[in-house]
């Protein structure tokens, strides 16, 4: 004998699947594209120039749309929902029935090309919000790109000369920045630069999680990373040291820029490179794209809130009075040690001798002609014990008790390689001698503070001391 | 015969003692005239070793060291020159504005140095002997030392609710009433509307300070904070607010000013 209850149960759950499957058809015959797409074939209707457009219309079939593009094996989906973006007939419609701006359709073609590859977002999707990969529930690392920033994907295939005239203005110019503004005297493109931030080879097409997007203000996407640490970077990474001040503008193209530097190439047929830009191998070029972010013109030393550390000017011309050419070339290429100063030979951050060659040649160039008063340091017998007792009274003020200077100290570090090894002692005499005019470096010797040649001596063989193993 | 020699001895004792008197006296004014001399001369030594190439041999701030430059978070450069002690102004004080400092304002400034100012501590390299010397000899850089005397100064006792999310709405509803906004800007860093207009007592460009930018010069504790307000930082565009706010308000500007800094208000991860 049945019982009833089971009876029950079996009626109720066999009801529960029938909704179910009645629900799930319904769903399946009615997806989201299928509204618009009705929409768009309202509209054909609605301005058919003649009747054979009209029934041409009318026989239209409401069927799923996908572009399959083989050398790149993409999926593009996006035609469900914008049927019309290549239709002419569609050029005052509302979106997403609207045809797409400009004559790009022209040279690149929905069929050939699809739609991802430029725009990205997530071409396999049928459904809007995951079609456009917008919010952290898509889990789409390559959300819609910004319209702002839709010239980053013409580089992709095109070369900057092109895009110049034809449409990458954006593009270009953030480049022109990219270089202008010393990125690379921190990061490294290609192997060559500094290391203290990351490589920027392949930042554009890192996914989301690559980046810290804690303070990121705002949908948290690359785009908007991107821009926000353009504009302020220690809002973004707590404790960056990166020197940048840019306008909102400025900001916006490097970040079109940036968004070139991807990981994926484009297969041969795509590409239509027809002209490399050159790599720039002048003084000034090299100058302003690695030692600008830092140096600015080198004209001024002060000390730097961000770095917490004095800069040193460069191009200050009583410093290149005594300085010569050798000594610069060393401190080039070995860096600072322990500074944010980057080691620039080939084997480090891959400048090669002659690129830094040049930029000496161009930090040089305006060396004063009048050579210096020498200074005879290997006549002196050097009392390095007295040498102390004046740098306690006279420099521990600004280059602190142990000469290192650094946060909230005026002066240098003096306990740096490049202070003590690489300068020949008489550049160290003179500078204490003879100041160093526009820095708080005052003069030491008769024109200043009054110091005898003898202290002077005293003091460098001192100063020099500090690299001296075991003493003190 | 016997009253005569009496008298005599009482005479001679008399200009004994007299005598001994005058000559103490003078003794003791010059020893303590001397002693004036001995810690000028001290101060004028100590000041020629460690604060001249700053500050200058006549204290005009005009020493060798020239212009000092500091590149500020938001890419702004500033110039200042070290301080003139000739006008007898000084930002750093415990009594009220127009006031001269104390002794004690002064000695905690060669001690701690002020920070993102290049003016270093001196707490170890000197004596308090020596502290105290060279404070009376910068005293003889301006007239005002000579006439005038400095005030009493104002007690602080913080109240324990300071940096109290109560305590911080106030201090911004203060902040946007009494226009600090006009110099220091809506977030505080330092680009309102007059901030372009600002100078400093000696004529040259000052700029309001940018709370994201790091720590105050004068130290960064709730106290320091409350006290610049009460006294206001006299040569520079900081007005005082002890006439105009009461001390509770200022209180509630300093939460304020701590969550604009960055030091209070938010959660530590």
């Amino acid at each position: 004998m049945y019982s009833r209850f089971y009876l029950s149960v079996l009626l109720i759950s066999g009801l529960v699947l029938i909704t179910f499957l009645v629900f799930a058809t319904y769903r399946e015959l009615n997806p989201e594209w299928k509204k618009y797409q009705l929409e768009y074939r309202d509209l054909l209707i609605k301005n058919a120039p003649n009747e054979a457009a009209r029934k041409k219309a009318r026989s239209i079939k409401i069927e799923h749309q996908q572009i399959y593009i083989k050398p790149l094996k993409k999926v593009d989906r996006c035609m469900n929902c914008h049927r019309g973006v290549d239709d002419p007939l569609m050029k005052d419609a509302k979106v997403p029935h609207k045809l797409h701006s400009g004559d790009y359709l022209k040279k690149h073609p929905v069929s050939k090309f699809g739609c991802t590859l430029c725009h990205y977002g997530q071409g396999r999707a049928t459904n809007k919000k995951d079609a456009h990969g917008k919010g952290r529930d898509t889990h789409w690392d390559y959300p819609l790109i910004p319209f702002k920033y839709i010239q980053s994907s013409c580089a992709k295939c095109h070369d900057y000369l092109f895009l110049k005239d034809n449409g990458g203005e954006m593009v270009v110019e953030g480049e022109r920045l990219f270089r202008e503004k010393g990125c690379r005297g921190c990061h490294k493109l290609n192997g060559v630069g500094g290391d203290l931030g990351k490589p920027l080879d392949i930042i554009g097409s890192q996914p989301i999680a690559y980046f810290p997007m804690k303070y990121v203000v705002g949908e948290r996407n690359t785009y908007n990373w991107l821009k926000q640490h353009f504009l302020d970077p220690r809002k973004i990474v707590p404790g960056s040291e990166m020197r940048v001040f840019l306008s909102e503008k400025e900001a916006d193209l490097l970040t079109t820029y940036t968004l070139t530097l991807r990981a994926e190439e484009m297969p041969r047929q795509f590409r239509a490179i027809r002209y490399t830009t050159p790599v720039p191998k002048d003084g000034e070029s090299l100058y302003k794209m690695y030692c600008v972010a830092c140096h600015g013109n080198g004209k001024i030393s002060a000390y730097d809130e961000i770095l917490k550390r004095t800069i040193p000017a460069i191009m200050n011309p009583a410093f290149l009075k005594i300085a010569d050419d050798k000594n610069l070339e060393r401190i080039i290429k070995e860096g600072r040690k322990g500074t944010p100063m980057t080691s620039w030979k080939r084997t480090a951050a891959g400048l090669r001798d002659e690129e830094i060659r040049n930029i000496i040649k161009f930090i040089t160039k305006d060396r004063p002609d009048e050579r210096p008063e020498p200074f005879d340091y290997k006549r002196f017998v050097t009392d390095t014990k007295h040498g102390k007792e004046l740098f306690n009274v006279r420099c521990a003020l600004c280059h602190g008790k142990d000469g290192k200077g650094g946060k909230d100290h005026l002066g240098l570090n003096l306990r740096n390689p490049a202070v003590q090894k690489f300068v020949d002692p008489e550049f160290l005499a003179m500078t204490i001698r003879d100041g160093r005019k526009g820095t708080p470096m005052p003069a030491f010797g008769k024109t200043g503070v009054g110091l005898s040649d003898q202290d002077i001596a005293d003091l460098v063989a001192y100063i020099r001391s500090f690299s001296d193993k075991g003493k003190k | 015969m016997r009253c005569l020699r009496r008298r005599s001895i009482t005479v001679f004792l008399f200009s004994v003692v007299f005598l001994t008197a005058v000559v103490m006296l003078i003794i003791r004014d010059t020893e303590s005239s001397y002693a004036v001399e001995d810690i000028l001369k001290l101060g004028k030594k100590v000041y020629e070793q460690r604060c001249l190439i700053c500050h200058g041999k006549d204290g005009d701030g005009k020493g060798l060291v020239g212009v000092l430059r500091r590149t500020e978070l938001s890419g702004r450069t500033i110039e200042t020159l070290p301080r003139d002690f000739t006008i007898g102004v000084f930002r750093f004080r415990s009594t009220p504005t127009g006031c001269l400092p104390t002794d004690e304002d002064l000695l905690k400034i060669i001690d701690h140095g002020i920070k993102r100012s290049f003016m270093p501590s001196h707490k170890k390299e000197l004596t308090l002997e020596e502290k105290k010397a060279v404070i009376s000899y910068i005293k003889t850089f301006s007239e005002r030392w000579e006439e005038e005397e400095p005030c009493d100064p104002i007690p602080v006792k913080k109240p324990p609710w300071v940096g109290s999310p109560s305590s911080i709405e106030k201090g911004k509803r203060v902040y946007k009433d009494m226009k600090c906004w006009e110099c220091h800007g809506y977030e505080g860093r330092g680009d309102g509307p007059k901030a372009e207009k600002l100078k400093d007592d000696w004529g040259k460009r000052i700029w309001p300070f940018d709370f994201t930018t790091g720590e105050l010069k004068r130290g960064t504790s709730p106290e320091n904070i409350y006290i610049t307000f009460t006294t206001g930082l006299d040569g520079t565009g900081m007005p005082s607010y002890e006439d105009s706010l009461s001390e509770e308000d200022r209180w509630h500007l300093v939460s304020y000013t701590l969550k604009l800094m960055g030091m209070v208000g938010k959660k530590k991860e």
